[in-house]
Parts: structure tokens; sequence; C-alpha cells
């Protein structure tokens, strides 16, 4: 009975202790957000002065000042109409190749696989100069074309249609052969049987895909010049002075304006979204 | 009428042939069973005919059409899968009908012809639930209504029993008996297990590494298999096979080319040691309720499985086994039947 | 039959009859994976064909067009450049500082999780939130706290009497505050990993030798450790050739200052290529790159297919 009962004290302590030492570790993970925030209302003047997590005057006018310096609210739609049109678009063409690959017999298949496989493996970086030339000389420098098209068919698709590939394999094949025998056309299998039994990989795929449009910084960067294409990552850091120095109030404030959503959703979502990246992680 | 003829008809993935060359006719109406050991190729040659499977070579008519490049649904086939394969987002009305919406299908006609179905299998009160909430018995009703209300002029089934427990598996094959009898359409039915194909079957195709054994009723396989695999194969338990040498003086008459003898066991009745065809000595006795199964080990060391039907016998009791003349299987060296 | 709608009445009419259904699935197959093929080789092969073009030919600003000259690229970014390998060099300690502390830190992560006690949920979305952010807001935020005299990190460490350095303007120390930032931003995703691993292992193992005594360190030391060997392998692979590739967060805090002091590989090809516009050049460069990922790549799968 009492041994019984200071095992259990010794296993609450041990918890206690545990969970302190994971609090100190979560500081400089959660402490960044916070005086994100906290920073984004005070004022210029306050911003250096006091080591507060409370402003002294809480500076909504920060939040106002970001729409005026620069077409702030433009680029947050470029921002998002992009991730959307991404996130749209790899869903279609990788569950399609991915389809293809997991369910049908054709001569080459396992070659176009290996092929595609290859190309998981090289940076954006390697082709980025190529491809801006390309993307020059079709006239499509300064537009959100670049920004839409190397996502979907690059390394992230692919990895998509191999996510989506994997998927298919684990479904049950007789659900498939029944839509045949149903009159089912490949097109119609794969859009009424298949898809609609593939929700978490495709979850997990427009997840990823989502993310990783609205957090791109290298290829705005090189394609886009005019500030009302700008998307997000590129717009936060524009928040200087004549002279380039940072307006840290505002810039504080509009990245606040722009990390808070995702955050907002991932609380919300965060196990379909951990998991998601546990998926691909693993595939990768 | 919806006959249907294999001729010849051969698949292989890459080098290895898993068809091998398979004549087959199907009259209008019947109900055949194919069955055989597990990777004969029944399930694959049945997925041929179902257009899942293309046929590497050879010709298959389904009534008068050739339909070796006709895609599934349009061969007039409807298949029940041994995983009964519902659609888990669709409910059981949307599952039946599904295949009519594809095909275009007027609504009212559509909710006719399930509704239809669903009488016969006695659905109705079934209609609007999800497969998810469907006992095992009650998907596979819902499989086979789905074939019937496509109208097809050949059912499929693949192994469509042998997800089912035991009792159910009973009660459903006497239910596709019935379905036949009234439906009156062909049947080709796959399964491995012997006594399905016994009851339901017309006609039984034993397949075994992608060959035809032999085709017959039920009881020309039992009572005249055409070589030892088919002997062997069909009856449980299965028969005993002795070379000829070893019984010759005993044997009242035999083929000239016969090399091994068959014997059922449940053709072989007891008599005094030294008696009979054979004698040997009790090793066990499995008593089953309705008779006992005696394991009888021959002076060569060779068992023999003998039904038996009375008191209880002991084990190491030696005996002699004796058989009605006609009942003896021969078969000769290639293990052809010899006669 | 009473009632009966033969098929075909019902079905399309048979299109293309002349094809076999092999043919057919062949077709459809293509159909299916050409959108995805197409790009393949618009924006991958075209342009890697491309790049090994460019790296052997001088193009930039003063030239404006491409004249073929051999190897001389690799050899001046090899044998003449010392930026190069200053480039490399700094590559390197990024590599070296980055990937042992975001894998030790995210399998302890991962252990202290694995289990299932109250607030594990919360701790992990706390530890993983890092990842969906966007590593430019996570820079800017950063490079805010790290700033020189009123940053918030040395304001605190003034209150304890500390005299912090300037963080971003003193090459080491920037080059300290880029890796530590960095393995804070991405340790989440390698520590999922890691939990989705450790919760794969079968609790008899564990059970099994603490029935034979076993203390928990020798439980992690013989039997966790051994097993989470291929997801360590497939971990340090990835997160190696992920710190080469590492861009946006350097371009933001430091902007590969100061004195070049965390000049990356990938922000040297990005410099030279579209700051500085030497084409010829940031294509060698960039097929330097090319070949250390695809050996870091071709490193794990032999040492993968040795496990198996």
């Amino acid at each position: 009975m009492t041994a019984s009962l200071t095992r259990r004290r010794i296993r609450i302590i041990n918890q206690i202790c545990w969970t302190l030492a994971l609090c100190i570790v979560a500081i400089p993970f959660v402490f960044p957000f916070l005086w994100m925030v906290s920073s984004g209302f005070k004022s210029a003047a306050e911003i250096f002065g006091s080591p507060s997590l409370v402003p002294r005057e809480w500076q909504w006018q920060n939040f106002i000042d970001v729409f005026k310096h620069q077409p702030f609210a433009r680029q947050y739609l470029n921002s998002l109409y992009i991730a959307v049109t991404v996130t749209a678009l790899t869903l279609l063409v990788s569950s399609l190749a991915g389809y293809a690959l997991a369910r049908m017999r054709f001569a080459g298949a396992a070659l176009v696989a290996l092929f595609l496989v290859s190309a998981l493996m090289v940076p954006e970086e390697v082709t980025i100069i190529p491809n801006f030339f390309m993307m020059r000389w079709a006239g499509l420098v300064d537009t959100h074309w670049p920004l839409i098209l190397l996502p979907t068919f690059g390394p992230q698709g692919i990895m998509a249609t191999f996510l989506m590939r994997q998927y298919f394999l684990a479904l049950p094949k007789e659900l498939e052969d029944a839509g045949k025998m149903d009159g089912l056309s490949r097109l119609g299998v794969w859009w009424s049987i298949a898809l609609p039994m593939s929700r978490p990989a495709l979850a997990a795929v427009a997840i990823i895909t989502f993310l990783n449009s609205w957090n791109l910084f290298l290829e705005p960067l090189i394609f886009v010049s005019s500030l009302d294409k700008f998307t997000l990552p590129l717009a936060l850091s524009n928040f200087t002075d004549p002279y380039g120095m940072p307006l840290w109030h505002l810039q504080l404030a509009a990245t606040s304006l722009a990390v808070i959503p995702i955050l907002v959703v991932y609380i919300i979502a965060q196990r379909q979204i951990i998991e998601s990246f546990a998926l691909s992680g693993v595939k990768g | 009428m919806t006959s249907l003829s294999l001729n010849n008809v051969k698949k292989h993935f890459g080098r290895t042939e898993v068809i091998r060359g398979v004549d087959l006719s199907v009259d209008d109406g019947e109900f055949v069973v194919f069955v055989g050991p597990s990777g004969c190729g029944k399930s694959t040659l049945l997925r041929m005919i179902s257009g899942l499977e293309d046929i590497s070579s050879g010709v298959l008519k389904i009534g008068n059409r050739v339909v070796n490049e006709t895609p599934p649904a349009r061969r007039g086939v409807a298949m029940v899968f041994q995983s009964y394969a519902l659609y888990p987002h669709l409910n059981v009305r949307d599952n039946m009908g599904f295949g009519l919406k594809v095909r275009k299908v007027p609504i009212d006609e559509r909710a006719r012809r399930v509704m239809e179905a669903a009488r016969t299998l006695k659905l109705e009160p079934l209609l609007d639930r999800f497969p998810r909430e469907l006992s095992g018995g009650q998907r596979q009703r819902v499989a086979i209504g789905r074939a019937i209300v496509g109208d097809p002029e050949v059912f499929l089934f693949d192994e469509p029993l042998s997800n089912l427990d035991a009792e159910l598996r009973v009660h459903m094959r006497s239910e596709i008996a019935s379905l036949h009898k009234r439906l009156g359409s062909t049947m080709i039915y796959v399964t491995h297990d012997q006594i399905e194909a016994m009851t339901l079957a017309d006609k039984i195709v034993v397949l075994r590494d992608g060959l035809v054994e032999q085709v017959g009723t039920p009881r020309e396989l039992y009572e005249r298999p055409g070589n030892l695999f088919v002997a062997q194969f069909i009856g449980s338990p299965k028969m005993n096979i002795l070379p000829v040498g070893s019984v010759a003086k005993a044997l009242p008459v035999r083929p000239d080319s016969a090399a091994h003898v068959g014997m059922r066991p449940e053709d072989l009745k007891l008599t005094d040691p030294g008696s009979g065809l054979v004698s040997g000595k009790v090793l066990l006795s499995e008593y089953t309720g309705a008779s006992s199964l005696l394991h009888v080990e021959l002076p060569d060391g060779e068992i023999f499985l003998v039904a038996y039907d009375g008191p209880t016998i002991d084990a190491d009791t030696t005996l002699g086994l004796t058989i009605a003349p006609d009942r003896l299987h021969f078969f000769d060296s290639a293990g052809q039947r010899a006669s | 039959m009473a009632g009966a709608l033969p098929i075909r009445d019902t079905a399309r009419r048979e299109d293309a009859p002349w094809l076999t259904l092999k043919m057919r699935e062949a077709m459809e197959s293509w159909l299916f994976i050409s959108p995805t093929l197409a790009g393949f080789l618009i924006f991958f092969v075209g342009p890697l064909i491309a790049v090994v073009w460019y790296s052997l030919t001088e193009w930039n600003l003063l030239t404006q067009q491409a004249t073929f000259v051999g190897l001389d690229n690799y050899s001046d970014a090899l044998f003449r450049n010392p930026d190069f390998w200053h480039v490399i060099r700094n590559s390197v300690i990024f590599a070296i500082g980055l990937v042992p502390l975001n894998m030790a830190l995210a399998l302890s992560l991962a252990l202290a999780l694995s289990g299932r006690f109250a607030g594990v949920v919360i701790f992990r979305t706390v530890f993983f939130a890092p990842v969906v952010t966007s590593a430019v807001a996570w820079a800017i935020v950063w490079k805010f706290l790290l700033q020189g005299e009123a940053g918030f990190i040395n304001q605190m460490l003034a209150s304890i009497g500390i005299d912090g350095p300037n963080w971003l303007r003193e090459p080491n120390w920037a080059m300290a505050a880029v890796i530590v930032t960095r393995v804070i931003k991405m340790v989440g995703l390698n520590m999922i990993l890691y939990i989705a691993a450790l919760q794969a292992i079968p609790r008899d193992y564990a059970a099994a030798a603490r029935l034979e005594g076993a203390s928990g360190w020798q439980i992690f030391r013989w039997i966790i450790w051994p097993l989470l060997g291929p997801t360590t392998l497939v971990i340090m692979v990835i997160t190696t050739i992920g710190s080469f590739k590492v861009f946006d967060h350097i371009y933001q805090m430091t902007g590969g200052g100061p004195e070049n002091g965390t000049l990356v590989l990938a922000f040297y090809i990005y410099q030279q290529g579209f700051q500085f516009f030497d084409v010829g050049y940031a294509s060698a460069l960039a097929m330097i790159m090319f070949v250390v990922v695809m050996m870091l790549t071709i490193f794990q799968l032999v040492l993968r297919r040795r496990d198996t």
C-alpha cells in the first residue's frame, strides 16, 4: 500500500520535472511568436525601448500603416490565390500520375517512375538559372506563372505524385474492378472510386503544397519585381525607410498578419497537419 | 442464347504462363464451377472472362460475339467479388444502382430495378444503410444484388463465400443455388471448396497449373475421376491410392494398363485380418460423430483412410479391408484413368 | 426474361473497336501521366541539360552572349577563386553545426514526447509550429531579437550583467546564430519522424528487456537506438541535403554577411547568377551542388540497401 503510494508519488514528481524541462526548452519555440505580435503593436519609439511583452500603448495604427506603406492587401491576395492555384493543380496532376503509376500496366512504367524519382534528389537551385531564361524567353518574368508552374511540376509536385501512388497502392483493388464492371472508364474509376477513398492522402498533399507555396521565397525573389506582384515572403522584408533600414514596427505587424492565420489553422488542425508531414517525410 | 466458349485461351505475365491453353464451352443457363488448388489459375481465368485481365491469346466468345477486346462493362457479364467490393461512400441503394447510373439508365427505371433486386434478395430494409453498417452476409447479398440489377447474361462469382463463417456459408450457398434456379442465367463460380463445387455445379472444371484436368458433372468427377489428380482432389477424405503390384493377387479384375488403384475411404468395408484386399493395423481412430475415420497402416507403411460406422475400434487392432469391385478406380502409369 | 434491358442497348457505342484492351490501357496510362511528364521534361530535364551547357560557357553582363570555354568555370571555382572554398567551408561548417544539433534535439524531444501523458499534444504542437511558419517570417523575428545593443536577447543578457555580442555583425557569432535559429525552425520535422519511428517499435521489446532487469538507458542504448538505425540514416541525409539548400533563412537574417561569414553555396549561386549575372560561373556552381547532393543521396541508398 505505502510502497505503491510512494511509487505513484515518484511518478508524479517525475512527470512534473519533465514537464518543467520541456517548458524551458519550449521558450525559444514560442517566445518569437509572442514577441513578434507584441512588437507589432508597439510604436517605433517603444519598440527598442522596453523589454516588456505588453506594449505601453497598443499601436493599432501599425496595422493600418502596413497597408499604406505598400500594396500589402494586393500582395496578401497574390499569395493566397497562387497557393490555392498551385494546390489545386498539384492535386489534379499528381493524383492522375500517381494513379497511373500505381494501378495501370504499361511498358515503361518502371522507367518513368525512376526518372521522376531522380528529380526528387535535385535541389531547385540547380535548375533555377535555365528556368529563369526560359521564363524570360516566354515573357513570363514578373508574372505569377513561374510561381505556379515551377512548384506544381518541380520536386514538390513529384513528391506529391509518389505520395499519391503509395496511397493508391494500398487501396483495395477489387473496388476499382467493381467500378470497371459497372462500366466506369479509367478516368471514371479514378474520379469516383480511387479519389473519394484517398482523402487522407489528398489532404496531406494539399496541406504541404499550400504551405510550401505560401512560404516560397527563392522563386518570387527571382521572377517578380513589381511591388503589386509581390507575394508575402517578399513583401515582409520590404517595410524599410528610404535609406533601406527596416521599419521594425511595421515589419513585425505585417509578419504577424502573415503568420497568425496560418498558425490558427495549424492549431485547429495540428493533428492532421503534423501527420501529413510525417507521411511525406517517411516517403521522401 | 448466352453460351460461352473459350478456345485455346492463354495468359502470361511477362515470361510466366499462368493459363496454358484452356478449351471450354458453357451452355446457356449452366452453372459452372472452377475448382483447383490455390495458384491453379482459376481466378485469373474468371477475370479474363470478365475483361479485368486481358487475354494473351486464344478466343473468348460470349453468345456469338468474340469479346477478347471488349471492355468489361460491355461484355454483358456481372461479377461478385470475394471482398464484395461495395463502395464505402455509397449506401446500399446507390451501390446497387451505380452501374445503371454509369450506363445512363433513366432514374425511374433505375429505382424500379433496384427495388426489384432488393425484393428478390430481401434487402429492402437495408437500402439506406452504408456497407460498414452491414453484416458479412448482408454485404454478400448486396454484392449479389448489384450483379442482378444490371441484368447480365452471365454471372461471375470469385470465391464469394470465402469470407463468411461456416454456417452463413451453407446458407448463402443455398441462396445462390435458388437464385440460379429462379434467374436461369449462365453462372461461372470460382471456389477452392469442393463441397461448394459439388453442391452448386451443373458442371465442374478442375484446374491445375493453368490447365484443365477434367470437366464433368459432380457425379462424373466423383465416380469416374479422369486422372489421379482429380481422384484425390474431389472427395473428402482423400481417395487412397496404391500401386497395383502390391495388391495384384487380391484384385478380381483389372485393366491391362493399370498401374495404380484407388479406393475411396467411404467405399471400404472392414473384414477379418487376412481376408479382403489388404490388411493393416489401426493407428488412430478419429470419431467425428456421424462416423469414425480410421488411419490404418498397411504392412509396407502406407496409411489408408477408412470411413467407418460402427462400434469403437481401439488402436493397434489388426483388420482386413475389402471393397466392391465396381468401386475400384484404376489409373495407368501416366496417371490417366485406365479402363 | 421479364424487364430485361440487355446491357448492350444501354451501353455507349463501341468506340475505337480496333484497340486491344492492352493498347487501350497503355494509351490511358500515358494520358494520365502526360501532364506530370511534360512538366518534368520542360521544367526539369531541359533545364538540367541547359545548366550543363551554360556551365561550359562564358556568359555574363559583359559578354552578353554565351561563348564556349570548356571547363574554365569549374577550374575558376576550384583553383582560382578563393571565394569558392570560403563558401564551401561555410556550407560545411553550417552542416556540421546544424545536423548533429538538430538530430540530437529531435531525438531527445521525440523520446520525451513519444509516450502518452497530459500535455504531450500541446508540446508536439509547440515544437512543430516553426515548421509551418515561413522561413522569412521566422528569420525576420529572430533578426529583430538578435539586434546589437537594443535587441531583446542582449537586453536580457545585460540585465544579468553579460555584455552580449552584436550577434549578426560578427562572422562567427552570425554563423552560430543562423545555425541555432535554423535548428529551432526545422527540428520539429525530424522530431515527428522520430516519434513515428518510436511508436512503430513494439512495446513488448522494452517490456521484455525491463523484465530482464535492463535500465532505461540500457534499453535505449541496446534496443531502441539500433531499431531507430534506418530512420536515423534517412533523417541524417535529408537534414544534410536540406542544410546545403538553405537560402531564404540566410538571405533574410544576414544577407550572407558579415564579411561573407555566412555565405553558403545556395546563396552564392543566387548571388553569382542573379546579382552579378555571371551565368556561366553560377551554372558551374549549380552543377557542383548537384553532384554533392547526388553523392549524398547515393550514399544513403547504398547504406540503406546494405541494411536490408
